[in-house]
């Protein structure tokens, strides 16, 4: 064992017992405005059974300006990209924009820079034929599909995640399936493969890659679990649909098919309706931690022991406060329905805190029918305080897809939730006392993997546990943010970054001013940009 | 005809089924191939829907057995009403005298009425399914049945179903709310008693714990098998208690292949299965379909199947919670081993008796007396889940199996599933003395 993870068993040995004793604090509640009605995010993701699932927010800049641009899935109605015309500061505004984007039957989108091109593409996985669209400028798009050689397949499309191999200037990207919507009688059993598509040396992509067997899947995740430098495919699959099936991890031996970790190597079997993927370090041993959404039974996926070397994970989501089981406000005491699920520290205490997206499947009477979203606030303990109601945050509507995301550039993470059968809703983060300082950081890199997928970014500020996060593309429930990555650094003016990147190693430890926004390259000097 | 096992987790294999002509075949024929679809597909709405733990389950096949053999018995080769013989059933309506009906038609209608009752709380690919099975059976066996007999023969199918769940309705059972766990719940004070074994939070109070006060069908309470306790707790290395505790330790421990594949055959888990009785109610089916029983029998042995699993969940519940005893999993950590783990995920409610030892001795003697004790039979249930058949001799052996497959698993005690099997032998005894066919 090494000594950061002794140091983060220690850590949280003693917090929870001063937590036990009751001598932590709770964290400082940001308060949030609902901006739907006045903000121009005017979106509904409509359908009955095969959009059930997905329902997603892509959540990117793709005009310059700092402040993202939503893209959101309709399902039935045409998915519609929204201009972000916020103030700095200010309200939330949107424009609907004609991007070349208005595609129908989308169940969810990622955003990435496919080409290397240094302006973001989008992933966009449908009930039917999945597309690549190229970044044009200036927030157009064009089907490059055919032109990449990307067969979108026609399948019942619910999950994405990408990655760059060694030595690739383009991504490996991964799309996960759902039910053979043809099964209409016994649909149970009948889910299709996932897969994967590989660049090709000629350029391009090659023919999909099956990634067998699939067993119904929600999320994936391209993710370095074990700091290994060779991320694996997390695969969160929903139990409603599989037989015989559980979750997965997949990993890429070098010239070798992909293969699925087994229990020889410590794989354990974990079988849950499996929803959405959120990562990030919660613990503070410098692994990422999972936080699996489901019904009912949400779990917290910490490694146990990364001397090991075997991906065996703890769950420590009771331990932690963080099952969020059922509606904790409401007159609806029926189990939760949990979907879209990101880690975001929203009050800047630099602390991840957890947005859960929540909603009833479908008039499935066993579960709440009012079930609200999710604020879960970390504390200096590590446990979690839910905040939701506080914040003014906890939508009843039936919620599928999400973002935590600063949608105005003043340094608050704000909420994005995708209804389903419902317009999308959108909260500003009004902060309020005790909100902390923040950075900002775009990772940035000269060709190939531009926004450095798969860098760690380490995080040392004044009297706070060490930060690490690793930059992904995937997870979510149908759909992700690319861009820039927000950290809370607490009372701290400044605080020192490192950047892992792919290909390069650990760079050095830079001194980085808070409240702020910082361009981060390779072997450069930190450029700050002004919003 | 070969008739495969696997037929009955496969989709396509499913369906195709469906596709047989069932009108021009013999009307046994016709109304058994109903008889197989809907319990096809019961069998998997218990499983996809979350509030189906295994009493649920077996309350649902109880009512939907009975409703099938209530509105066959008046038919050709029918049998006798189950109307005071069962707790509180009172003389159900008959049919129109000398009116013809189609027997398929009836059986249908009345099925498809049942299975949406007792599976109103399915999601919404359950009742996509219900919906699909409903229109491609009705389309199939309705089609050149004269006007009066149809409707006569739905009439009579709705009024046995109405009166039935009407029945149901007063059981103590029809609401399970919270997939069955309590608002709140007090622990027994005491080492030897229940407490949670998960971290899964709804799972900290025990699953139902006033189904033995449910209504049972067969026997006349819910305690009619009771059971002497079990052993007297004790941490002292000499005493029983402890002795059962290591036995479940060592062996766990140094597990074979074959004790490994026992306990994962058996395991039988909710929302990953059929459940214990859908398992047993899958061996029925593939014995049923072996034989080309025509469907008053199938509606016989489903009836009197479904009893009495539900009858062996009513007192097998009655006892737990009245012992309320400890599971392995927690003495073992506390008293021998703290790092100790069961192959098996522990069920979330107390110990003794073995639920699944409790309903396969039930089950097993009512198969016994349907299709002979020296039946021997090949059970193929979790196909579709990667898992091997298996080859039994007779159904006792199953039942034995399916007790001894939880201490392999490393959640119950020798006592809880050899006093389990006991129970399941008293109440299958009250099934088997219904008086059923002709």
């Amino acid at each position: 064992m090494n000594s950061a993870v002794i140091f983060a068993a220690i850590l949280t040995a003693l917090l929870l017992a001063a937590a036990a004793k009751g001598e932590t604090a709770d964290p400082a509640v940001p308060g949030f405005a609902e901006e739907t009605a006045t903000s121009g995010l005017d979106h509904t993701f409509s359908g009955e059974w095969t959009f059930m699932v997905g329902g997603g927010a892509a959540v990117f800049d793709c005009n310059g300006d700092l402040k993202p641009e939503v893209f959101l899935a309709g399902g039935t109605a045409p998915a519609q990209l929204f201009l972000n015309e916020s103030q700095t500061g200010g309200a939330l505004h949107f424009a609907a924009a004609e991007s070349g984007l208005e595609i129908d039957q989308v169940s969810g989108a990622w955003p990435l820079d496919i080409d290397g091109d240094g302006i973001t593409d989008l992933a966009v996985l449908r009930v039917g034929q999945d597309r690549l669209m190229r970044g044009l400028g200036d927030c157009r798009f064009e089907d490059a599909s055919a032109a990449w050689g990307f067969d979108g397949l026609d399948l019942w499309s619910t999950a994405f995640a990408a990655m760059w191999e060694k030595g690739q200037s383009w991504p490996t990207l991964a799309v996960g399936s759902y039910i053979d919507r043809t099964q209409e009688a016994f649909p149970w059993g009948s889910c299709t493969p996932n897969h994967l598509y590989r660049p090709a040396a000629a350029g391009g992509y090659g023919a999909p890659i099956g990634l067998t067997p699939g067993f119904c899947a929600l999320s994936i995740l391209f993710t370095d679990w074990n700091r290994s430098g060779a991320p694996s495919l997390r695969v969160s699959n929903d139990r409603e649909y599989y037989k015989g099936g559980q979750e997965q991890l997949w990993h890429f031996p070098p010239g070798a098919p992909p293969a699925l970790y087994t229990p020889e190597e410590g794989w354990a079997r974990l079988r849950i309706w499996g929803m959405g993927i959120a990562q990030t370090d919660v613990t503070g041993d410098g692994y990422p931690d999972y936080f699996l959404t489901s019904m009912a039974d949400n779990k917290l996926q910490v490694l146990a022991d990364p001397a090991t070397g075997q991906p065996q994970f703890t769950d420590q989501a009771f331990k932690r406060g963080v099952t969020a089981h059922r509606p904790f406000i409401g007159d609806d005491k029926r189990p939760s329905t949990a979907w879209h699920a990101e880690f975001s520290d929203v009050n800047n205490d630099g602390r991840a805190d957890l947005y859960i997206v929540k909603g009833n499947v479908w008039d499935m009477p066993d579960f709440a029918e009012k079930d609200p979203n999710n604020m879960l606030l970390q504390r200096e303990d590590g446990t979690f305080l839910e905040a939701a109601d506080l914040a003014g945050v906890a939508s009843m509507a039936e919620g599928r897809g999400g973002a935590a995301v600063d949608l105005n550039a003043d340094g608050l993470p704000d909420l994005i939730s995708v209804n389903r059968n419902a317009p999308t809703q959108v909260w500003r983060n009004t902060g309020g006392a005790g909100m902390g300082h923040f950075l900002s950081l775009r990772l940035s890199q000269p060709q190939g993997n531009r926004d450095g997928i798969g860098a760690i970014i380490e995080i040392r500020a004044k009297d706070l546990p060490l930060q690490t996060h690793e930059v992904t593309v995937g997870g979510g429930h149908g759909g992700g943010n690319l861009g820039w990555q927000h950290f809370g650094i607490g009372a701290a003016d400044s605080a020192e970054v490192r950047i892992t990147w792919p290909d390069e190693g650990a760079g050095p430890w830079q001194t980085l001013a808070g409240d702020a926004f910082w361009r981060l390259a390779p072997q450069a000097e930190p450029q700050r940009e002004a919003p | 005809m070969t008739i495969s096992r696997r037929g009955f987790g496969l989709g396509l294999a499913a369906l195709a089924a469906m596709a047989m002509p069932l009108r021009g075949q013999a009307a046994g024929d016709a109304g058994a191939q109903v008889m197989r679809q809907w319990y096809r597909l019961m069998l998997e709405l218990v499983r996809h829907t979350p509030t189906y733990s295994p009493p649920v389950a077996s309350r649902a096949f109880a009512y939907t057995g009975i409703i099938a053999h209530e509105v066959l018995r008046g038919g050709p080769g029918g049998g006798v009403t189950l109307a005071g013989q069962l707790n509180e059933l009172l003389p159900l309506p008959e049919r129109e005298s000398g009116a013809v009906h189609d027997e398929a038609v009836l059986l249908n209608a009345a099925l498809a009425l049942a299975v949406k009752q007792f599976f109103a709380n399915t999601g919404p690919t359950g009742q996509r399914a219900m919906q699909a099975m409903e229109k491609a059976l009705t389309r199939q066996v309705e089609t050149g049945v004269a006007p009066d007999v149809l409707r006569r023969s739905r009439d009579f199918a709705e009024a046995v179903v109405l009166h039935v769940s009407a029945w149901s309705g007063a059981d103590r059972g029809a609401v399970v709310e919270n997939l069955g766990f309590p608002e709140t719940w007090e622990l027994t004070p005491g080492p030897a008693h229940w407490v949670p074994t998960s971290t899964v939070a709804v799972q900290q109070k025990p699953l139902l714990p006033f189904w033995g006060n449910v209504r049972p069908f067969a026997m006349p309470e819910g305690n009619s098998c009771p059971l002497p306790p079990p052993p007297a707790y004790s941490e002292d290395p000499s005493s029983e208690f402890y002795k059962e505790a290591k036995e479940v330790y060592d062996t766990v421990n140094a597990l074979t292949k074959e004790q490994r594949a026992i306990a994962a055959f058996w395991s039988d888990d909710p929302m990953l299965s059929s459940t214990p009785p859908g398992h047993w109610i899958s061996i029925a089916m593939t014995e049923l379909d072996l034989e080309a029983a025509p469907a008053t029998r199938w509606a016989a042995v489903m009836a009197r199947l479904g009893i009495t699993l539900a009858d062996a969940f009513i007192g097998c519940w009655h006892s737990k919670f009245e012992y309320d005893l400890v599971r392995p999993i927690t003495y073992i950590q506390r008293v021998i081993d703290p790092k100790w783990q069961p192959i098996l995920n522990t069920p979330p409610f107390p110990e003794y008796p073995s639920g699944h030892s409790t309903q396969s001795g039930a089950a097993a003697a009512v198969l016994d007396a349907v299709f002979g004790a020296d039946h021997a039979f090949v059970d193929g249930t979790h196909l579709d889940d990667g898992i091997p058949e298996r080859p039994f001799a007779n159904f006792q052996a199953a039942a034995q199996e399916a007790g001894i497959s939880r201490l392999y698993g490393g959640i119950h005690f020798r006592a809880a599933i050899e006093r389990g099997l006991d129970q399941g032998a008293c109440i299958g005894a009250h099934a088997v003395g219904l008086r059923i066919e002709a």
